[in-house]
């Protein structure tokens, strides 16, 4: 029974870190068919911006991580602005945004290295402690980042199905053109859309260092099983994109704990083969229809 | 570098005096600074990516070693300049690619690294068709062999630290004299090996795995991780499943091995802890916090605490501040005296294609017993790799030490507690043992 409860905290935690990853690289594919290849720098980004705002200037931990979230949004709609917009009419986007994004991905991990050097750092934002349940200690931090991820997705869900902004996202992500000449301000929701995914790699670059410690290199495990759940999930697809995390969450748990460690990204990479043999646009892909 | 060091200074310690320096300057004579044309040398070495904390001290280091060495005046009047490029993951072909740039862009007459793990023969290769001497700190076991291959080939290419098999066969032997000596009794003879996926952590946990029932340990758990990791979860529950009485970590990454004792703390089992190289970054004890204490590690090449090592370690923190890691740093600071010293006896050093003059260099490389801030180097013949003590030699004056130390309280540097005679203080049961 502990070993179970052990495994689900796990698997969990893995999960809820790799939902918060994945939402804003989903939704950013959704919405304007961009792969955002430097959403890890972001995330690095974020958890910088969150230890240097509580232990540079001493602000409240709260206070520290909303202006990292403001700080990566602003960067966020930097990218839209000087990357994605000048080249957003031209032939083949997808392929040049995704080139783009991955030499400025490097450009601000060479600013993160040279602006708070490469030795690891403690993230200030995590609690420490923890408490027992049926045998298991259960940390703190990993219930907060377990819920934190869940208030995350409701108030994404909310934003897109109930607010004025989302249906402006849902219809460009369904038809841009159309979207546009019903009165739709494409360039405003695209801003927008890179401002939230900014602000969410923060959070889960603040949630991923907590975990583990800051260093400028950080973001490029979680991009990459970010990635691999989008694909599984069906790009652009965000709240499929939540389910998936969740579900490969515990599954490397359960392969590492009854297999082993060393074949929980093997299996993995195995498991997105056979899905996109199985359903090529993913598990809650569409060939066409509504994304988000 | 605009750091500037006098002559006058460098001598007046009287540490130094002992060793290279002494070399050197007898060598320079009346050089009084260096002021001849520049001798170019090279670093290629991982300025960014997962190893930059350890490669930005490596430059650091060569930094260092080029500056004092300049103020004795250089190789014979020639002031050293160094170039330095990135290996970022350090992978064999990136690394190549580095050191020929040193070679064809500045016309270095040495490669002077701290360590590349992902290195195999290729870098050895680029050097022996420049003839250019090599000085790294791969910690390859793969060294030796190399050079044991052609060492007409190979004559410029030294590993200035023993190779990474000592690790293990080194822990058998601290873990046997701790047992023996009544200092620590295990809860029980079995040993839990985690390691990460590549040869270097592998070759250690092999070395360990095969030596453990000779000794009369039983291997309980042989575990590798992909790395980076920071959810330790499933395999913690493995270890609590069956406690071993040992937890043996050959995975290296600093901050992996902080969060596995931030989460083995929440419900430690009765088990000692020994952890491979991580522990030496000071940034293990930031992130662990108080979970570090009580935990064991080595390294095959850092500064010792004594005369020596703690001059080299205030000089190093004094010039490039508290957080510095001295312990990598010494590698390539240790690495450029050597060559330097080895360089000034011989007459000079050689451009690429000066192979005749290099192998003068090498010769010297090989007939020297150096004694640096991390103990001597000596080579051991046939393979131009450092020899270790106490597991290749039991002879402190003739091999680099096997350092174990404990981080006795997170909040102050480890203690060297292994091996006699350079120990200064003794193991002490981790404080989840005592209970």
């Amino acid at each position: 029974m502990d070993v179970l409860l052990q495994i689900l905290a796990s698997g969990l935690t893995l999960g809820a870190v790799y939902a918060i990853s994945t939402v804003g690289l989903a939704l950013v594919f959704g919405a304007m068919n961009m792969l955002n290849m430097s959403h890890g720098a972001l995330m690095a980004l974020g958890g910088y911006m969150a230890w240097f705002m509580v232990t540079g200037f001493g602000l409240p931990p709260v206070a520290g991580m909303l202006a990292a979230v403001l700080v990566c949004a602003a960067v966020g709609v930097l990218i839209y602005l000087l990357i994605a917009k000048p080249m957003l009419q031209s032939e083949g986007f997808e392929t040049r945004i995704f080139i783009a994004t991955i030499g400025f991905g490097a450009m601000l991990e060479s600013v993160i290295l040279m602006a708070f050097g490469p030795q690891p750092k403690p993230q200030p934002l995590a609690v420490q402690g923890g408490f027992s349940l049926a045998g298991v200690h259960l940390p703190i931090q990993n219930l907060l980042i377990l819920v934190l991820s869940m208030l995350l997705m409701a108030a994404l869900a909310l934003l897109l199905q109930k607010s004025r902004i989302g249906r402006a996202i849902r219809a460009t992500a369904q038809n841009r053109d159309a979207a546009r000449l019903m009165g739709v301000r494409i360039g405003v929701v695209y801003a927008l859309v890179l401002g939230i995914s900014g602000g969410l790699a923060a959070i889960s670059g603040i949630t991923v260092s907590s975990l583990s410690s800051l260093l400028p290199n950080m973001g490029g495990d979680p991009m990459l099983k970010a990635f691999i759940i989008c694909v599984v999930a069906g790009l652009g697809r965000v709240p499929g994109s939540v389910i998936a995390a969740l579900f490969i969450g515990l599954f490397e748990a359960v392969v590492q704990y009854t297999i082993g460690v060393r074949f929980s990204f093997a299996l993995l990479l195995l498991l997105v083969i056979v899905v996109l043999i199985w359903k090529p646009q993913g598990v809650f892909g569409r060939q066409q229809g509504v994304r988000l | 570098m605009g750091h500037r060091i006098h002559r006058r200074g460098m001598l007046k310690g009287s540490a130094w005096l002992a060793g290279a320096a002494a070399v050197l300057s007898g060598a320079n004579a009346a050089r009084a600074e260096a002021s001849g044309e520049p001798v170019p040398i090279g670093q290629a070495a991982p300025l960014t990516d997962f190893a930059a904390a350890d490669g930005v001290e490596f430059r650091n280091g060569l930094i260092m070693a080029c500056d004092e060495i300049n103020a004795l005046g250089g190789i014979l009047g020639r002031p050293l300049e160094p170039h330095f490029e990135d290996t970022k993951q350090m992978g064999d072909a990136t690394n190549v690619q580095a050191v020929q740039r040193l070679i064809d862009r500045y016309g270095v007459h040495a490669v002077i690294n701290g360590y590349n793990t992902g290195s195999g023969s290729a870098v050895q290769d680029a050097i022996a068709d420049a003839g250019i001497i090599y000085m790294h700190n791969d910690t390859s076991s793969g060294h030796g062999v190399l050079i044991g291959s052609d060492p007409e080939r190979y004559f410029g290419s030294f590993q200035t630290d023993p190779s990474e098999t000592w690790y293990g066969s080194g822990l058998l032997k601290f873990l046997s004299s701790l047992t023996d000596g009544g200092t620590f009794a295990p809860a029980n003879r079995k040993l839990a090996i985690i390691l990460s996926a590549g040869t270097y952590s592998s070759n250690i946990a092999n070395v360990v795995r095969e030596g453990a029932a000779e000794l009369g340990w039983e291997v309980s758990l042989y575990e590798t991780v992909n790395v980076p990791i920071s959810e330790w979860g499933p395999t913690l529950s493995k270890l609590r499943q069956d406690p071993p009485g040992v937890i043996v970590v050959t995975h290296y990454f600093p901050a992996d091995l902080a969060q596995f004792m931030v989460q083995f703390m929440t419900n430690p089992t009765p088990s000692l802890i020994y952890m491979q190289y991580g522990p030496s970054v000071k940034s293990f004890r930031d992130i662990a916090g108080p979970a570090a204490a009580g935990v064991v590690f080595s390294t095959v090449i850092g500064a010792l605490q004594d005369e020596i090592g703690l001059d080299f370690e205030a000089r190093y923190k004094a010039r490039f501040g508290d957080d510095a890691g001295h312990n990598s740093g010494v590698q390539s600071y240790n690495a450029a005296w050597i060559w330097a010293a080895a360089a000034a006896l011989a007459g000079g050093s050689g451009a690429p294609g000066e192979e005749e003059q290099n192998r003068k260099v090498a010769e010297r490389i090989r007939a020297m017993i150096h004694r640096g801030p991390n103990g001597t180097t000596r080579f051991m013949p046939g393979e131009q790799a450092a020899a270790s003590y106490p597991g290749g030699t039991d002879d402190p004056s003739l091999g680099m030490p096997h350092q174990f130390l404990q981080i006795q309280d997170h909040t102050a540097e480890p203690v060297l507690i292994a091996p006699w005679p350079y120990a200064k203080a003794g193991f002490i049961t981790p404080p989840w043992i005592r209970g």
